[in-house]
């Protein structure tokens, strides 16, 4: 996921994404911002808030309650004060073309 | 949109299948060391019986049972229809499968038989039952109906069965009994085991290799060779009485696996992830095991071959000691870990540990090196009819059997851990 740089809420935006950085998906042991799970960051600095936007790797995985909330919980701790909302999406479908090039990586491609 | 917490089953619907199959699997191997001297003699004998039946039955079906009612929540992508069913079901497995084996071990068939075959046959329509409202409720595809169709092949191979016991004491059958075994125990392993390993193993291995390949078209060739095979087989058994068409049918079955096998070789070969963790290798492993039951088929259905009794159980011991065992012992590792980290950890804090910290990776790679040369050993045992040879490798298979069950007592002794 890339975050424009002139995006007038960059800096927020690239904290949180830094905190979905220690979420790891449990059966790859990566994190699922290198895994390609997070599509979209949106801020709302009147409300405190923090939207995610984020799939999963299979429509009915069975840890996807834990992960959406691990995501919540990296989110908040990193950014006090802030409320984060995860909000699972299924389109685009995630494909394995979704993994960053550091995820490769780290899974051994 | 349903929540995906929603197809997490409880744990009582998992987790006691997982321990009491383990348990059955080390009681499996002590009574394998004991009746081992007695393997080479012919097939149809108390103390075989009585192990084909606490294997199938207490081991791979109790640990199949669990498996899936995790597994086909995630495959269909709804939830399990009843997680009150589930301990029903093992309950009457856990009361008639001892009652069943001791039965035939001691060959006295008194109400504690039909009992105990009355209990397993109901647990199997219950668990069938609540498999099929689940998979109706969700998405209908390939690997739904090949789920649908292995439980319907278990529903038959249990009836048989049941029946099959009636005849042994009230004559039911106009043929005689070996007749309907050659019945029962193939559409058993062909239509129950074979197809629900081809079923899960479809939809598990691409997810766990990463694999791109989505060409389910190979899965259909084998849903309608396999099943058509097994339909004209028992087709012509029961009504005909006769096996005139068994080659013909066979052809049809490995059409059907020559599909399956080209369908894991496309994803094998379109996976990101080629190097594979213990349980994964063992699943191919497993998996190349039908290669080596199909060879021993070859030789038992050869045409005008004479052959010993002992080449048809080396065959049953490459089917369900080779390709069975070693595919649920390998699975147990990418299924088990996770069902219990799932419900350890906390949702709000990240946890420090993840499902591969929760299990030794070593242990199962020592259980695949003990296991394998028992096997091994217990084959050419058989084959060369060498007493000491098949004692020594169910000591083998037995170390592996405790191992095993000593592993998954620790995973599930991670419960105990709400620290994570």
């Amino acid at each position: 996921m890339n975050i424009d740089i002139t995006d007038p809420h960059y800096a927020i935006k690239m904290k949180a994404l830094q905190a979905l950085y220690s979420v790891r998906d449990p059966e790859l042991n990566i994190n699922i911002v290198d895994l390609g799970l997070v599509y979209n960051i949106q801020v709302d600095e009147e409300k405190q808030s923090i939207g995610v936007q984020m799939t999963l790797s299979t429509r009915s995985c069975p840890l996807g309650n834990i992960i959406t909330n691990h995501a919540k919980v990296a989110i908040e701790d990193e950014l006090e004060g802030y409320q984060a909302e995860v909000e699972l999406v299924w389109e685009p479908k995630w494909s394995y073309d979704n993994i960053s090039a550091e995820g490769r990586t780290a899974l051994g491609l | 949109m349903k929540p995906p917490d929603e197809h997490i089953p409880g744990l009582k619907a998992v987790l006691p299948y997982y321990l009491f199959a383990s348990i059955g699997f080390v009681i499996f191997h002590v009574l394998l060391v004991f009746a081992a001297p007695e393997l080479p003699l012919h097939y149809f004998q108390p103390k075989l019986l009585a192990l084909t039946h606490l294997f199938v039955l207490g081991w791979a079906t109790i640990m199949i049972f669990g498996a899936s009612n995790q597994l086909v929540p995630v495959i269909s992508e709804t939830k399990l229809f009843s997680t009150t069913l589930p301990v029903l079901n093992l309950v009457l497995l856990v009361a008639g499968i001892p009652m069943l084996v001791g039965s035939f071990w001691a060959f006295q068939f008194t109400w504690i038989a039909y009992t105990g075959a009355a209990c397993i046959l109901l647990a199997i329509i219950l668990h069938s039952f609540n498999i099929y409202k689940s998979i109706s409720a969700g998405k209908s595809n390939i690997i739904t109906d090949i789920l649908h169709m292995a439980h319907a092949w278990l529903f038959i191979t249990a009836t048989i069965g049941l029946l099959l016991l009636i005849n042994l004491v009230f004559p039911l059958f106009p043929e005689e009994h070996l007749h309907y075994l050659k019945i029962h125990a193939p559409i058993g392993m062909a239509g129950w085991f074979l197809q629900l390993i081809i079923g899960v193993s479809s939809r598990l291995i691409p997810m766990f290799i990463l694999s791109r390949n989505e060409n389910t078209k190979l899965l259909n060739i084998t849903f309608y060779c396999l099943n058509a095979g097994l339909a004209l087989f028992l087709i012509e058994g029961m009504v005909f009485r006769s096996f005139h068409g068994k080659y013909a049918y066979l052809v049809l079955i490995v059409a059907g696996l020559i599909a399956y096998a080209r369908y894991i070789h496309g994803c094998y070969k379109s996976a990101l992830r080629k190097q594979n963790d213990a349980g994964m290798r063992q699943t191919f492993i497993a998996i190349s095991f039908i290669l080596g039951a199909l060879i021993l088929l070859s030789v038992v259905l050869w045409p005008g071959a004479d052959l010993q009794p002992n080449i048809t159980t080396a065959l049953g011991f490459t089917f369900f000691s080779g390709l069975v065992s070693i595919i649920i012992m390998g699975q147990t590792f990418k299924t088990l870990p996770f069902i219990i980290w799932m419900h350890i950890t906390r949702l709000n804090t990240l946890p420090e540990l993840m499902p591969k910290d929760l299990f030794k990776e070593r242990w199962v790679n020592v259980q695949i090196w003990i296991y394998l040369p028992g096997l091994a050993m217990l084959l050419a045992g058989l084959l060369a009819n060498i007493t000491i040879l098949l004692q020594v490798a169910a000591i083998f298979m037995l170390t592996t059997a405790i191992i095993y069950m000593t592993h998954v007592f620790y995973i599930t002794g991670k419960l105990k851990n709400k620290q994570l």
